[in-house]
């Protein structure tokens, strides 16, 4: 055995040990055993289970974004220090102070990129575990070689396998053979669809959820680049990558797009459009928090209306259980 | 003649600082800002191998990758200096004999 296929093993073991429980789940319920569409049920099952899996790491992170608000002042004093200083050293400079300020708080917004590399793996272990079902190969443990003769056979829409891609087709329809037009046309959708996904998550980080400072700042105008630059890789491993892979990076890109909605939406960057927004919204159903702990509440005009006086027996009967 | 093998000795390095550079301009900017430490683990990665070379150099980014996950508390976290500097770095990056003294 390579080294690679050594280290990627145990994950292998896992991805296949999700698929065929979400398999035979769903087979129990019903679905038809060799059905394309049972497998790519499974495929979403398992992203379900990575992703629930990080939503610790997420937490955490949000929780730091929460107690940034404590820190906001202190580190806009660093952001006023530098202001209109572009130059390498001040850049440096500032971002030395401010991860400085993050440690001696405890309140580090970034991640790491350790949810990142830990999803690689699992991405090639279902790689691979398809790559080796197109050859109806028997996995490394759970996926036997009754049920990868099954995946690897599995069909959508009656002819388009789940291990074939677009690329495989493509160089059999310019050398003159019968090639597959149904998946050519899942994997074109595909692609689409995962750039759309991908475009409205960074779009709504870009437009709603970051502070004017971070706007201004180089790493901001690469990024930007970039946003334009994804529906070209995504182009390109979508031509490249089997149907059932792509399922799998699509469902995550979903998974990720309404992650964020949902962040933005609750906990948004101190300073930016969507933390405005919260506090405007919460602030009509007078549910601001103050960073003191008050309440604060939009003064509701006064209601020239007079109270009725009640007499004392009558306020208790009013006041008490309905009959 | 000691011209010509330093610049062999530092050809690894190079090679190593090349390869960073291109991931830095292409891959990083992909998931954007997210480590939680200054610099961030690529640029740790460069500057340690322009400091130590390769082997020891990718061993360091390695632990340093190590200690860069969602508990740690982050923070600054610079590469060590060597305590004499053989080399100057050039502003790509690439490591060359000094220009002044003997390599």
């Amino acid at each position: 055995m390579d080294l690679l296929g050594t280290i990627l093993w145990p994950l292998k073991w896992v991805v296949e040990a999700l698929l065929v429980a979400f398999h035979s789940l769903f087979s129990v319920l019903g679905m038809d055993y060799n059905g394309g569409l049972t497998w790519v049920l499974s495929i979403v099952g398992l992203v379900i289970v990575v992703r629930a899996a990080l939503i610790p790491i997420f937490v955490r992170q949000i929780k730091s974004q929460r107690k940034m608000l404590e820190v906001a002042p202190q580190l806009k004093k660093i952001q006023d220090k530098y202001k209109g200083k572009k130059d390498q050293f001040s850049r440096e400079a500032m971002s030395r102070e401010t991860m400085d300020l993050y440690k001696r708080t405890g309140t580090n917004p970034l991640s790491s990129c350790l949810p990142l590399l830990l999803q690689m793996p699992i991405f090639f272990a279902l790689f691979s575990v398809l790559n080796d079902a197109q050859r109806s190969q028997a996995g490394v443990g759970p996926l036997n070689d009754d049920l990868a003769k099954s995946f690897g056979n599995a069909t959508l829409f009656g002819d388009a396998p789940l291990h074939d891609s677009f690329a495989s087709q493509w160089s059999k329809m310019v050398a003159g053979q019968d090639f597959n037009a149904v998946v050519m046309w899942i994997a074109a959708i595909m692609v689409v669809l995962m750039t759309a996904s991908q475009f409205i998550t960074q779009l709504q980080i870009v437009s709603k959820n970051m502070s004017p400072e971070t706007k201004a700042s180089p790493m901001f105008k690469q990024q930007r680049i970039m946003l334009y630059l994804l529906p070209l890789v995504f182009a390109f491993s979508g031509v490249a990558f089997p149907l059932g892979v792509m399922f799998y990076w699509l469902t995550s890109n979903i998974w990720t797009m309404i992650q964020q909605f949902l962040v933005i939406r609750n906990m948004p960057t101190p300073g930016s459009e969507a933390a405005k927004a919260r506090e405007e919204r919460l602030a009509r159903k007078g549910k601001l928090i103050a960073t003191d702990g008050d309440v604060i509440v939009v003064e509701e005009p006064k209601k020239p209306q007079r109270q009725q006086p009640v007499a004392k027996n009558r306020a208790k009967k009013q006041s008490g259980p309905k009959k | 003649m000691i011209r010509f093998l330093t610049t062999l000795l530092l050809l690894p390095r190079n090679a190593g600082v090349l390869v960073l550079r291109a991931y830095r301009a292409v891959i990083s900017p992909l998931y954007g800002d997210v480590c939680r430490y200054y610099p961030s683990c690529s640029a740790y990665a460069l500057g340690a191998v322009q400091e130590y070379g390769l082997v020891v150099g990718s061993a360091r980014a390695a632990l340093r990758l190590g200690r860069c996950h969602p508990w740690a508390a982050g923070g600054i976290d610079d590469v060590p200096h060597k305590r004499k500097r053989r080399y100057t770095v050039t502003p790509f990056g690439f490591v060359i004999a000094a220009s002044h003294g003997k390599g």
